[in-house]
């Protein structure tokens, strides 16, 4: 197995291109970002809207350089031991009671309470050591042997205690366990966190961070996405979904649809074999991008138009 | 190029995206990376690792293509040599040697000032660069004020060679040779030229590097000016700014809500949640204790000498929100009026706007509006309610119903009473100030913005320090 900085990217370019082998296609602000990231070692903040392709990014450059993906899911109330690591209590209580009797013969001969506390102490500290040591996604992430792309995941749903319980290990790359002492990363992993900005995250994090916003992709893009996707899809049919989708973001709607309903859309067309945007499949299956009724009905009103703009366009 | 990315991160910071020592370290380990061969590399480059939100990108972006924009020199007619020729009329009686071409020029001329010649070869890039030098070389960057245009200016022709292009010129025109007379001529013409690029590069810069600094002049003017004094156009301004502070008083108090891992510690919960450990107690619970979120009633005078001061305290208050429990307003100006349902329905500035216009006329009955009070409020004030009032105690010789502040005093938290008159003027004429004022917790002059901030800042701070 390669190390992770082994075999580097080499230009934007060379990105861009190794992305769409992996059927990512990305614009060439994000290859600049990944390439920055790589090159510096710096963590990526990316923001945009839910579904596209955040987590995918992160998961599309571990497949590339070839390292495992660890990934640390946020919520609130992420703390250190579900975070970082946790000493196996259960184990340690096992052994304590397994070992009784040999605290004899540890203490053997020893008379009076000072003599048997120095005694003990001569020996290793060994309920606190590796081996009773519970890893969770960061403390594997750091002690990764050939280094990991480390994706944290919707950080915006942590608390604050959380996130400046981060900052040591984004710019320092290590964390310090009281018990063991400070632990340094074996090969830095390449970070990127998530957020949907459900809040502000602080300054301090920011600065630690390049920061990379994906919007919704636009048509010409989005139909390249599809088409790397769902092969499959008839080329008519693959420029009438994002003609239609492009004009559904348009609206003012509650959620508008991102590029993996697109995608799940476009499945959903070729499994029921439609060859053309046609009023009764659309309204059918209108629930596959939209998630509100409110927003259903929105569309709804004007979907008449919106297919016959779609199939216009993609003459 | 170092330098030119330090000036690049002045314009950025005047735009109003904060750039720190930090960031420009790694913004530049990240341009010697990418390089500056790909003009979109390098903008996404400088987007990704100096804007920390989108709309810093947005205007990250804008100050690339106008810092990054070369087009000093190429939008003039500098030279452009037919041109310049037909525009002169002949009755100025200039020789028809006048018409030389640029080679003709620069070979008639024998002197050695750089700057002559460049203007002679009609070079624009070399002036635009010799321009940019001379520019660094004055400090353009430290422009501000649109005063500071005409001085600048000066400064940058005389770096470029100005003093001694006008001792050529002069010595080139005294001779006899038509020749000398006719280049001295094009030189003349060719330094108005000049003059007008380098005053045009300054407006830029000035536009640039001096955004930020008159914006804040007039920032810090309107906080400390008094808030019945602030013009209507600048009403947006003054909700940024009320936004600003509130999100600052926000941000410095929202975070004191739960004490935990410190104190008493929590038998009950840590002895139930050890019995897997045969009661060895590894996790161990603290009591902690919730503070209180501030409750408010906010009484408002809304009759005209006041309502401007009514108008930015709600506008305060409401951004407050996520800090404070729970808001209730009622406006006044000679009996009280539930205004929360205006508040739910529209966005808190258009509710102002919409209260303040609809409601406040007449003058103020402050003893009508206590009695009010009184009689349907009572219920809602406990000893948990901070009550605000805001008003200057003008009560037109009406009768001041002192014992209902007292009533209010004893069942309230706190009484706060802002009044936007100084305490010089308390009691005189028809002003009840003075005997209010033994039943308040605590009267303050508030009439402008700092003093608002203050205000909000002192209730805060009082209720956390209280749990």
């Amino acid at each position: 197995m390669k190390d992770l900085y082994e075999d580097t990217f080499q230009s934007v370019e060379d990105i861009q291109q190794q992305f769409e082998l992996h059927n990512y296609i990305c614009s060439r602000q994000i290859a600049t970002c990944t390439y920055i990231a790589y090159n510096l070692q710096k963590p990526v903040m990316v923001e945009g809207p839910a579904g596209v392709g955040k987590t995918e990014l992160a998961k599309t450059t571990a497949e590339i350089l070839g390292v495992p993906l660890v990934r640390l899911q946020c919520y609130e109330g992420l703390d250190e031991s579900k975070a970082l690591y946790e000493w196996k209590y259960g184990k340690q209580l096992l052994y304590t009671q397994l070992l009784k009797d040999k605290l004899s013969e540890v203490l053997d001969g020893a008379t009076g309470l000072r003599e048997s506390m120095a005694k003990l102490e001569s020996h290793d500290d060994l309920f606190f050591s590796e081996g009773f040591l519970e890893p969770r996604p960061l403390y594997q992430a750091l002690r990764e042997e050939h280094g990991c792309v480390l994706l944290i995941d919707e950080i915006d749903k942590s608390d604050h205690e959380f996130e400046a319980f981060l900052l040591e290990i984004l710019s320092e790359f290590q964390v310090s366990i009281p018990e063991l002492g400070t632990l340094g990363a074996k090969i830095k992993p390449l970070v990127f966190l998530t957020s949907n900005n459900t809040r502000e995250m602080s300054d301090a994090l920011k600065r630690r961070c390049l920061h990379l916003h994906i919007d919704f992709p636009d048509e010409k893009l989005e139909r390249r996405i599809i088409n790397k996707r769902v092969p499959k899809l008839s080329e008519t049919l693959r420029g009438e979904v994002v003609s239609f989708v492009q004009q559904v973001r348009e609206l003012d709607i509650k959620k508008a649809p991102s590029i993996s309903e697109t995608i799940d859309w476009a499945k959903t067309l070729l499994l029921l074999h439609t060859e053309h945007l046609e009023n009764q499949v659309v309204k059918e299956t209108l629930n596959v991008i939209l998630k509100f009724e409110e927003d259903i009905d929105a569309v709804n009103e004007q979907l008449t138009q919106f297919i016959k703009k779609a199939q216009l366009k993609k003459r | 190029m170092q330098q030119t990315l330090e000036d690049f991160f002045k314009v950025v910071r005047s735009a109003g995206v904060n750039v720190s020592i930090a960031d420009s370290i790694e913004t530049c380990k990240t341009v010697e990376l990418v390089g500056y061969s790909d003009r979109g590399i390098l903008k996404d480059a400088l987007a990704l690792s100096l804007a920390k939100t989108q709309d810093e990108k947005e205007k990250l972006y804008e100050c690339f293509d106008q810092f990054f924009s070369f087009d000093a020199f190429q939008k003039t007619a500098l030279i452009d040599d037919e041109k310049a020729s037909a525009e002169k009329p002949s009755t100025e009686s200039q020789p028809v040697e006048e018409k030389m071409t640029a080679e003709q020029a620069m070979a008639e001329y024998s002197g050695d000032l750089e700057l002559a010649k460049m203007l002679l070869r009609k070079d624009k890039a070399e002036l635009a660069q010799s321009m940019k030098k001379a520019a660094r070389e004055v400090g353009i960057t430290d422009i501000w004020l649109f005063t500071q245009k005409g001085i600048n200016t000066q400064k940058i022709m005389n770096e470029m060679g100005l003093r001694e292009l006008n001792q050529e010129i002069a010595l080139l025109g005294r001779g006899d040779c038509p020749a000398e007379r006719a280049l001295a001529g094009a030189l003349r013409t060719a330094q108005k030229y000049l003059f007008q690029e380098v005053r045009n590069f300054v407006e830029q810069q000035l536009a640039m590097f001096g955004k930020t600094a008159s914006q804040k002049i007039h920032e810090d003017f309107l906080k400390s000016s008094r808030l019945s004094n602030i013009e209507k156009h600048d009403f947006q301004v003054m909700i940024k700014i009320v936004r600003k502070m509130a999100k600052r008083l926000s941000s410095i108090h929202s975070k004191k809500r739960k004490r935990k891992d410190r104190g008493k510690l929590d038998f009950r919960k840590t002895l139930r949640s050890n019995v897997a450990y045969d009661g060895v107690m590894f996790n161990i619970f603290w009591k902690s204790k919730v503070v209180d979120k501030p409750r408010i009633l906010a009484l408002c005078d809304i009759s005209p000498s006041v309502s401007s001061y009514s108008r930015f305290l709600l506008l305060f208050l409401y951004s407050l929100s996520d800090v404070l429990d729970r808001i209730d307003t009622s406006v006044f100006t000679n009996s009280l009026i539930d205004v929360n349902d205006i508040f739910e329905e529209y966005p808190v500035q258009k509710a102002v706007d919409k209260i303040v216009n609809e409601l406040g006329m007449g003058g103020s009955d402050y003893g009508n509006t206590l009695l009010d009070l009184k009689n349907d409020y009572m219920d809602k004030i406990d000893n948990k309610t901070t009550v605000i009032i805001l008003g200057d105690a003008r009560n037109n010789n009406l009768a001041p119903q002192t014992e209902v502040m007292k009533l209010l005093y004893q069942r309230a938290k706190r009484v706060i009473w802002l009044t936007p008159e100084m305490e010089s003027f308390w009691g005189t004429g028809d002003s009840e100030m003075l005997k209010y004022k033994p039943y308040c917790s605590i009267v303050k002059e508030c009439n402008t913005i700092n003093h608002l901030e203050q205000m909000v800042d002192t209730i805060l701070k009082v209720s956390a320090q209280a749990a």
